[in-house]
């Protein structure tokens, strides 16, 4: 295994992780508004926050790492009726796209965003956190995203392992 | 103005046809839009904030939920027992079988809220066994695959709270209940087709059922029903919102099928956790890239600019609704199900609102249209797995599933006309005025 494909699959499986706890903190979270707007007096406040931010998290996170299995929807008709080098060729092109549109929209867009929120001292209603960390998701998922196209630019042409994206999951409007 | 839509369409066709995935596509065709407008720096931040915004909706959170009591409902034995059910139902009928197999699919969409699932974990079970008593192959696929798109319309469905979102905030409430009757017209039409086709083909009809063991089968399968009781009497009875619906229907599945039916063992929930953030991770980057394009659509001024131009075609409102039609059955061919909902919704609202159609009556209707699409080639993802799951390939169920799609196309057209099919449930409720 070389380096950069061990690099990437030990990042991949701190996120896989990650996106686990997440998850399940998003569930207690919910469940636990919801035993305290009908069993305790005083329903909670910061849980609704606290979801809607881990959302944004999970979301964002969680692209990159679908990203890198293949999993976005995408439409292959084209890519499949070509031949292996041709469709190696343009699958690199579309890796290419992803980096660039995860380095100026979301690493530097997000960054942008973050700074701003940081100076303007935004915080959030309830929590009082600092909006520029929730937004910290943006670049950080645009560095994974970019890691992980930059892991596909370089793979070896594949016969079956041309197509970007995915077309049987469970997606459709899940 | 015109180029603008130039560049739009170019480049987001173009990066969909060179198989980026449509979220990214969404996204970079919304930014190069953007750029003849406006500086590089305003058009970045505003696109990366407008996809963090998006996403930043408590209506939202229903969506994870539902995904992930999906997916424990699919492993949690749940599937069979509505199988055993709907068995008792309508087994004993000439081609009961195919009978079944439509309406376990329509409780399993349903339930799930997925028809992907719905075709994996019903055609899974029922195409085998369907062989096995000489039914062909190739309807069976057929059948399960456009069975499984009900479950898009009957409540609760992940697809319907997309539509709330892209429409601006249509009550979920509302648009679940208007879901019931077109869903159910949908089954009931598709097993019209299988009851003919059964005739036609002496089909066998299924197991008969004793009284006795009648009984026990609806009791085994009353507990994987009243979920829908729970989730849809407490959103419509107001008692909570669809997201804490959604964290109860998860609570619910996972006592069922991890403490009861004991299907799935808590070794297994990491794995389930993780499948369910990548499918709501995949729907989420749509949804954040979308919000950026309809931002960027309004700040363009294209959805006016569409609805003067398909007025100035006609004025009738059948003709629009036939030409709207028309365009969504072009789309969902070739586009899934949520990205269409997303891009499509923010558009057509404006034409919807100058013909005085309901926003409910006008999200039943597209959602319906766009379930024909997912079972048709060259992109239907349903139509792919169940393809699989048949061992079958789309060149041959193709033949079965005309007389489906003529049922499902009837339906639409009735749905389409008569807006009391969707919106007579959610008036009774006093859900709309």
């Amino acid at each position: 295994m070389s380096p950069l494909a061990f690099f990437v699959e030990r990042i991949d499986t701190i996120l896989k992780n990650v996106l686990i706890v997440l998850m399940a903190l998003l569930l207690v979270d919910v469940s636990w508004q919801v035993l305290t707007r009908f069993v305790l007096p005083t329903p909670s406040s910061f849980t609704e926050e606290l979801a809607r931010f881990l959302l944004i998290w999970i979301g964002l996170l969680g692209s990159a790492q679908a990203y890198r299995h293949k999993m976005h929807l995408g439409v292959d008709i084209l890519v499949k009726s070509m031949s292996t080098s041709k469709a190696t060729v343009i699958n690199r092109f579309v890796q290419i796209i992803t980096i660039l549109f995860s380095a100026s929209v979301l690493i530097y867009g997000g960054m942008k965003l973050v700074l701003l929120a940081y100076h303007l001292e935004q915080k959030s209603a309830a929590m009082q956190i600092n909006m520029g960390i929730i937004y910290l998701a943006l670049p950080l998922s645009g560095i994974l995203l970019s890691l992980f196209a930059f892991e596909k630019l370089l793979a070896p042409p594949e016969a079956r392992a041309t197509s970007t994206t995915n077309n049987t999951d469970n997606v459709e409007g899940a | 103005m015109d180029y603008t839509i130039i560049i739009l369409l170019v480049s987001f066709v173009v990066l969909l046809a060179i198989n980026t995935p449509i979220a990214v596509s969404i996204a970079v065709a919304t930014v190069l839009t953007m750029l003849a407008t406006m500086g590089p720096n305003a058009a970045l931040t505003t696109v990366a904030q407008r996809m963090a915004s998006g996403l930043d909706s408590f209506a939202l959170l229903a969506i994870p939920f539902f995904i992930l009591s999906g997916y424990l409902m699919g492993q949690g034995g749940i599937a069979r027992r509505l199988i055993n059910f709907a068995m008792v139902l309508v087994g004993r009928f000439s081609g009961g079988l195919a009978l079944v197999n439509v309406i376990a699919c329509a409780l399993f969409g349903s339930i799930s809220g997925s028809a992907v699932a719905a075709t994996s974990a019903i055609g899974g079970f029922m195409i085998p066994a369907m062989n096995k008593e000489g039914y062909d192959k190739n309807f069976n696929t057929a059948v399960t695959v456009t069975a499984s798109t009900t479950g898009m319309l009957i409540p609760p469905s992940n697809i319907l709270i997309i539509f709330s979102l892209a429409s601006g905030g249509v009550s979920i409430a509302a648009l679940f209940m208007a879901g019931y009757i077109p869903g159910l017209l949908v089954a009931f039409g598709l097993m019209i087709v299988c009851a003919i086709y059964a005739k036609r083909h002496n089909f066998p009809s299924g197991l008969k059922y004793s009284f006795r063991e009648g009984i026990t089968h609806l009791l085994a399968a009353i507990p994987s029903l009243f979920l829908i009781f729970i989730v849809i009497g407490g959103i419509i009875g107001g008692y909570f919102t669809p997201t804490e619906a959604g964290a109860i229907a998860v609570i619910y599945a996972l006592i069922l099928s991890v403490g009861v039916y004991r299907e799935i063992s808590f070794a297994d929930l990491p794995q389930i956790l993780l499948k369910s953030v990548q499918t709501t991770a995949i729907v989420m980057l749509l949804i954040g890239a979308s919000a950026a394009m309809s931002w960027m659509l309004s700040y363009e001024f294209i959805p006016q600019t569409f609805t003067e131009l398909i007025l100035s075609l006609s004025e009738n409102p059948i003709m629009i609704l036939i030409l709207i039609n028309i365009m969504l059955l072009v789309v969902g061919t070739f586009m899934d199900m949520t990205p269409a909902v997303l891009i499509f919704t923010p558009i057509l609202m404006p034409v919807m609102a100058a013909m005085n159609i309901s926003p409910v009556h006008f999200g039943i209707m597209m959602i319906l249209n766009l379930s024909i699409g997912l079972c048709t080639p060259p992109v239907g993802s349903v139509l792919f797995v169940g393809c699989s799951i048949g061992k079958t390939t789309i060149g041959e169920v193709v033949k079965p599933l005309l007389p489906l799609y003529a049922a499902m196309f009837i339906c639409l057209l009735l749905v389409t006309f008569v807006p009391a099919f969707s919106e007579a449930l959610p008036r009774i409720f006093g859900l709309i005025d």
